[in-house]
């Protein structure tokens, strides 16, 4: 299947879940937040939201700067 | 009652219906404590002393740096080794002498932040690191307090209003859960002065929107914000009923 990951195509296995598409994406698991079609995802959720054909995934990082 | 001198300095709220003279009332009576005074914290304060928030408390540690200077606009090159709370208080107070700036010079350790938000109507946070974010989050969760959270670094942005006077109300750690976490900040990533401005100053309206009554457009939202496309996203925060702060409230 195709989703889109921060505006990029990216062609998937099907029933893959945001756990699994960061460890794919060798993204670090602390401090990132993952949005689906910009619903932003709970950590304690991205093992079990599978993702669907068409989605739009945006990955980004924790920032505390001030 | 504003008196002469006040309907003539807030002239231009005054004629914004959605202000008036009720709204500046309320900004008059509003209590707000900003935490950090750098480069969110400055145009935050500024903006909000000269809109007649009538009571603010301004919160740091730091003395200021010359490194300081290329985007924490309160301070000026005479002002290096000061701390920053009393140069910003006397900058504050400058612009504005009739609202009330008081200051905090110290890291404050949890029981007196929670003090403090026993008089404070809404929080800005203004800091720049995660552990004192997790705390002012947890806190504000504890004592009900709207809590705005801005952040900066390089080129971006990110913006937050939560309501935590509203018990469904998610939290900053149901987004960012762990306080350890590296994360990026000015001094190991770099900031543009007008990008970390930029949400400061948006922190700034939306204390405004809030005290005048005036719904905010970004509540449970997170604004990212691209200082190179000046493109914003928009993503909603979802309260994980799992979260260690929030969840059993």
């Amino acid at each position: 299947m195709k989703i889109h990951v921060n505006e990029q195509v990216l062609e998937l296995a099907e029933n893959i879940n945001i756990e699994q598409l960061l460890v794919h994406l060798d993204k670090p698991l602390i401090g990132s937040a993952v949005a689906v079609n910009q619903d932003i995802i709970s950590r304690s959720h991205w093992a079990d939201t599978i993702l669907n054909e068409g989605d739009n995934i945006s990955l980004f990082q924790a920032i505390a700067g001030g | 009652m504003l008196n002469d001198d006040e309907l003539l300095r807030y002239s231009r709220h005054l004629l914004l219906e959605d202000v008036g003279e009720t709204g500046q009332q309320a900004l008059k009576n509003a209590k707000v404590l900003i935490i950090g005074m750098g480069g969110l914290g400055s145009p935050a304060s500024l903006y909000l002393a000269a809109a007649g928030v009538g009571h603010i408390v301004l919160n740091d540690f730091d003395h200021i740096e010359v490194s300081n200077l290329q985007r924490q606009i309160s301070y000026q090159s005479d002002d290096i080794g000061e701390a920053k709370v009393e140069v910003a208080k006397r900058k504050l107070q400058q612009i504005n002498p009739e609202i009330k700036v008081r200051s905090i010079n110290k890291a404050m350790p949890e029981i007196q932040l929670t003090m403090e938000l026993t008089m404070a109507d809404l929080v800005l946070d203004c800091t720049d690191n995660m552990a004192s974010r997790q705390l002012i989050n947890k806190s504000c969760v504890d004592a009900k307090v709207p809590l705005i959270v801005g952040a900066a670094i390089r080129f971006e942005g990110q913006l937050m209003f939560f309501d935590h006077s509203e018990t469904d109300s998610p939290c900053y750690h149901c987004l960012f859960p762990g306080s350890e976490e590296q994360t990026l900040n000015c001094s190991n990533s770099g900031i543009i002065g007008p990008v970390v401005g930029t949400i400061g100053t948006l922190q700034a309206l939306e204390a405004i929107k809030y005290f005048v009554g005036l719904p905010s457009g970004i509540k449970n939202k997170l604004k990212l914000f691209d200082g190179k496309s000046l493109d914003w996203q928009t993503f909603t925060i979802n309260k994980d009923p799992k979260c260690t702060v929030c969840g059993q409230h």
